[in-house]
């Protein structure tokens, strides 16, 4: 009866592999048409966009750009003046310091001639307390806001930043970001293009700095790092944005805007009560609670992806530290899906229900668990000597092929859209990482995935109960201030 | 859940083992059938049987017989355990002849056992899955090899089969091919369109660098009548005619010349325009228009646009109400530039909602053309699209059309909250004073975002009755937001009521807000 059991499970299992493998295979594929259309019609749109106006039109939307900032001491000033000389007509800069121990906040008070204001400071959505909000009387940094609070994280941080923004469209972006000087502009450009579906939220595509010459603050000269891990994160960053988010956006299933460079509609982001700070993945979760709240109240809506090259970021190429943000990010993914878990598969949310949310579920959540499965599943195989070589040796190469297929076209996608890596010398360099990423990274990435569900499962960093059983609607986050109390 | 429910049940109903031990028992339970049962099975492991005699009638030949290899017991004999069972009838057949009387013991790793034990232990091993019952196989009555003779030769029916009958194999075969077809289908088409981009890219350089010479020489040394009376021969002799029928030369031709355009003032853009004529270039652009790819249809207005196709417009017309946004953008900029008298009629009938992009774009136009037109733009609030109307409104507030202040009063009626917004922020403004009465019912509104407007407005140009208005609301508002706007207000309508509301107040709301009004630094704020 057992050795029956045990037979039968194995059956289910290698067809459960079988079928998981086309799947990849087939979304993979879709995937990398889908972004193919996209990206051709977004260079053709952009063909025609003129951008002369949008600086000086009275029509133009204002933009708050809320940058939280955390012992960020050695290089805010810079990182102020870069935000402060971006090229838009009606923008504020609005600066949080999220109780740095360092001299952050000293540090912005001589360099921008910064005083203390009356600012009457009554929260929309509940945060730490605020213990000043500074201005300067020099009319050169008229635009420059600094608000020092109690420290509570980079959400915490946000939903401050979010209570005191005047304009129309928040830019949460990290402060140590470098920000093309026209990106103000170019991310705005959907939210004005705004016809018949609301757009409710921009992404933007995140470049990977290291190595690389910055001057005025823009990347002038790209280089591969010299590290494995930054290599590896290159590839990662072509196939997220370039492949990932505009195959999304072409069927208007996006959930994830990157937290380092991220638009959105100021009036639905306070309706749905800001971020939620209990969450280590708090801009996916963001974006989530903000589709499940249009879809509820049935507004046609659209979030937006904007494939140019506006935002850098350094990236860590230490293992310890790439292990830890990997961690967090797969326990981020693991609560936004735990707390909206009432999309899943469920039609009254669109592709958004049908579509995204599932694929998020098996292809990212579980993707370390099948993948850690499978080896366990192959071990059991060679154990009880019903291991079938041809097959194993079949889906493997299979596998290994379709890797190095999708890191090709999305390393192809940025040749022919934006050409930034010239040195050939470096393209061999990122050919290198596309042949061997499979064997030397990847299982890596697996096991720092595991040890985020095991995190997950050990009550780290998230809340607990309230992930577990999810919000009932999407406004509920605004109701938490009172549970988090009692 | 009643669904969930079956799925439970039916999950412990296979998992519970006797349930499915109580299947039929393939050991028959009477001695002879289970004989005849063990004869069909040949060997059971543990399980044998010997022969035991009496003493009687045994004679000396048995005694020694290797077959049976008898050994002396207390009460006779007794043979050597035999595994075989099918031996059975033929070693009782001899026991027969020779008329001796024995008995069967059965044996259960060597110990005797009754039949019962044995057929207890058989089932169990059956049960468990250690041991398979051997069926009886049906031999067919005819000669094999004579059947074989008759198949037909197949060298790999074997083969073919064992691939077929293994699903698995067989499904990752096909997904393999599947994904090979699939993936150099890509690959082959990106190669095929980088080569083309690289290959055009280079014609491209090509012809741009053949282009400069001509267009120059003829910009310096042509006036515009010359350039019109030029003949096909003439042409031809500055653009080859052979290029000239080329798409791709036509196109880097349109690029450069609309982009010398843009550059270039006075008779130079008259010069440019003529060419462009004289080389046919405006039958492309307006052939360009029925191209099935909207991108194209899109290049084509925008040339018509800049090259002033004014003969072009009926056709630019049809596409005003396009369900596709960059072309419908394109052609109500198109007609609001070139149209004689500044055409509104095709952007008020527009039906698809007006984005600000295309607010952005004509506006832009708008200026542009107003400098030496008459712009009439009063029809858009007919418009039964309402982000058409808002547009207007916006229109009079940005050109600072106080002449159309008329028009937007006898518009307050019927708009929209939305449009009451504009309206009150285009009255601050332009100064419109006579108008807050307006403002006045609008800070009654119950749509908040009306409130805050007229309550922005009336800090501007309200009177006596708006003070009043806001003293009122004051006292009843709990929001913080709006309780700041309308104090900010009152504090630009007349500083002493501000002074009188907040100073002797001890709430420490109107407190708060009276020091963040009264600081200097957050004017704008």
């Amino acid at each position: 009866m057992y050795s029956f059991l045990f037979f039968l499970l194995l059956e289910i299992f290698g067809l459960m592999f079988l079928i998981l493998s086309f799947s990849v295979i087939l979304i993979y594929l879709i995937l990398m048409v889908l972004s193919a259309l996209e990206m051709r019609d977004f260079l053709r749109k952009n063909s025609f966009a003129d951008y002369g106006d949008i600086i000086t039109s009275p029509i133009t939307p204002g933009v708050s750009i809320l940058a939280p900032a955390y012992n960020e001491g050695q290089n805010i000033v810079q990182n102020a003046q870069s935000l402060l000389s971006l090229h838009y007509g009606k923008f504020e800069v609005i600066l949080i310091n999220d109780g740095s121990k360092d001299d952050t906040l000293e540090k912005l008070i001589s360099s921008f001639e910064l005083e203390k204001t009356n600012y009457a400071y009554h929260p929309e959505i509940e945060t730490k307390a605020v213990r000043g909000i500074y201005r300067s009387k020099n009319m050169s940094f008229r635009r420059l806001t600094v608000i020092d609070k109690e420290n509570g994280g980079k959400a915490d941080a946000l939903n401050t930043g979010i209570n005191i923004a005047s304009l129309e469209i928040l830019a949460c972006i990290d402060v140590d970001c470098i920000l093309s000087s026209d990106s103000i502009s170019r991310m705005v450009r959907p939210f004005m293009e705004e016809t018949n579906r609301k757009v409710i939220a921009v992404g933007g595509v995140v470049g990977i700095a290291n190595n690389c010459d910055v001057k005025d603050g823009t990347v002038t000269t790209y280089n591969v790092p010299e590290t494995v891990l930054g290599k590896f994160q290159v590839i990662e960053y072509f196939r997220a944005f370039l492949m990932g988010r505009m195959a999304w956006s072409r069927v208007n299933g996006l959930m994830l805007i990157s937290g380092a460079f991220g638009f959105f509609r100021k009036d639905l982001v306070r309706a749905v009560g800001g971020y939620f700070p209990k969450t280590v993945g708090e801009d996916m979760e963001l974006v989530v609670r903000m589709r499940r709240y249009m879809y509820e109240q049935k507004i046609p809506h659209k979030v937006s992806f904007v494939p140019d090259p506006l935002c850098w970021t350094e990236v860590p190429e230490d293992q310890k530290v790439l292990s830890r943000q990997r961690n967090r990010w797969m326990r981020g993914t693991i609560e936004t899906l735990q707390l909206h878990q009432a999309l899943g598969l469920n039609p009254k949310y669109g592709i958004v229900g049908m579509i995204s949310y599932p694929f998020w579920s098996v292809f990212e959540k579980f993707a370390p668990i099948i993948e850690a499965s499978g080896i366990i599943y192959t071990i059991t195989l060679l154990a009880i000597g019903d291991f079938s070589a041809i097959y194993f040796f079949a889906l493997l190469v299979m596998m290994y092929l379709l890797s190095l297929l999708v890191s090709s076209f999305s390393v192809l996608y940025e040749q022919i859209a934006f050409n930034h890596y010239k040195e050939k010398k470096d393209l061999r360099k990122l050919i290198w990482m596309i042949l061997t990423e499979p064997f030397v990274i990847h299982p890596k990435v697996v096991y720092w995935g595991i040890l985020g569900h095991i995190d997950f499962i050990k009550g780290k960093g998230g809340w607990g109960a309230m992930i577990r059983t999810g919000f009932k609607k999407a406004e509920d986050k605004r109701n938490l201030a009172e549970q988090s109390t009692t | 859940m009643s669904k969930r429910l079956h799925w439970i049940i039916f999950g412990l109903f296979s998992l519970i083992p006797g349930l499915s031990q109580a299947q039929e028992d393939p050991v028959p339970r009477d001695s002879t059938g289970f004989y005849e049962f063990l004869k069909s099975q040949r060997e059971v492991p543990g399980l044998s049987y010997r022969y035991i005699f009496s003493e009687k009638g045994i004679t000396l030949a048995y005694r020694s017989d290797s077959l049976f290899s008898l050994s002396k017991t207390d009460s006779g004999y007794v043979s050597k355990p035999f595994a075989d069972f099918s031996w059975i009838d033929e070693l009782q057949q001899q026991l027969v002849v020779d008329s001796l009387m024995y008995q069967i013991q059965l044996e259960l790793y060597s110990q005797p056992k009754s039949i019962e034990v044995a057929q207890e232990y058989l089932s169990d091993l059956i049960g468990k899955g250690d041991y398979l019952v051997k069926v009886q196989e049906d031999l067919p009555d005819v000669d094999l090899v004579s059947l074989a003779a008759k198949m037909p030769y197949l060298p790999v029916q074997k083969f073919k089969l064992k691939f077929m009958s293994d699903y698995r194999l067989l499904a990752v075969t096909l997904i393999i091919v599947f994904f090979f077809i699939a993936s150099a289908a890509m690959i082959i088409s990106m190669l095929v369109m980088k080569a083309n981009k690289i290959k055009r890219e280079a014609l491209q350089d090509e012809y741009e660098g053949i282009i400069i010479e001509p267009l120059t020489t003829l910009l310096f040394e042509k006036g515009v009548k010359d350039i019109m009376a030029m003949d096909e021969a003439e042409i031809h002799s500055f653009f080859p005619k052979n290029l000239l029928v080329k798409e791709l030369y036509q196109h880097v031709l349109i690029d450069r010349i609309i982009g010398l355009n843009k550059k270039m003032k006075g008779e130079f853009k008259e010069k440019l325009k003529a060419l462009y004529k004289k080389l046919e270039l405006d039958k492309v652009s307006i052939k360009s228009l029925h191209h099935r790819k909207w991108d194209r249809v899109t290049m084509g207005l925008v040339q018509i646009n800049e090259m002033d196709l004014i003969e072009a417009l009926p056709e630019v017309k049809k596409f005003t109400n396009s369900s596709n946004f960059h072309i419908r953008s394109r052609a109500v900029s198109a007609l609001l530039n070139l149209s004689e008298h500044v055409d509104f009629k095709a952007l008020r009938d527009q039906t698809y909602p007006l984005s600000l992009w295309q607010q952005m774009n004509y506006l832009r136009i708008i200026r542009f053309v107003g400098l030496h037109k008459d712009l009439n733009f009063e029809t858009l609030l007919d418009s039964k699209n309402q982000s058409i109307r808002v547009f207007a409104i916006k229109l009079v507030r940005i050109l600072g059309r106080v002449d159309m202040i008329d028009r937007l009063i006898s518009y307050e009626e019927t708009a929209s909250d939305e449009e009451k917004i504009e309206i009150l922020e285009t009255y601050a403004t332009v100064g419109a004073h006579m108008e807050s009465r307006f403002i006045n019912v609008c800070l009654r509104s119950s749509n908040p975002s009306v409130a805050a407007a007229a309550a922005k407005a009336a800090a501007v140009i309200g009177d006596a009755d708006s003070e009043e208005i806001l003293l009122d609301l004051l006292q009843s508002e709990t929001d913080f937001r709006r309780k700041r706007s309308f104090l900010r207000s009152l504090y630009k309508l007349n500083k002493e009521k501000f002074e009188m509301v907040t100073s002797g107040d001890s709430s420490s709301d109107l407190l708060e807000i009276r020091n963040h009004i009264l600081d200097p630094m957050l004017q704008d704020v």
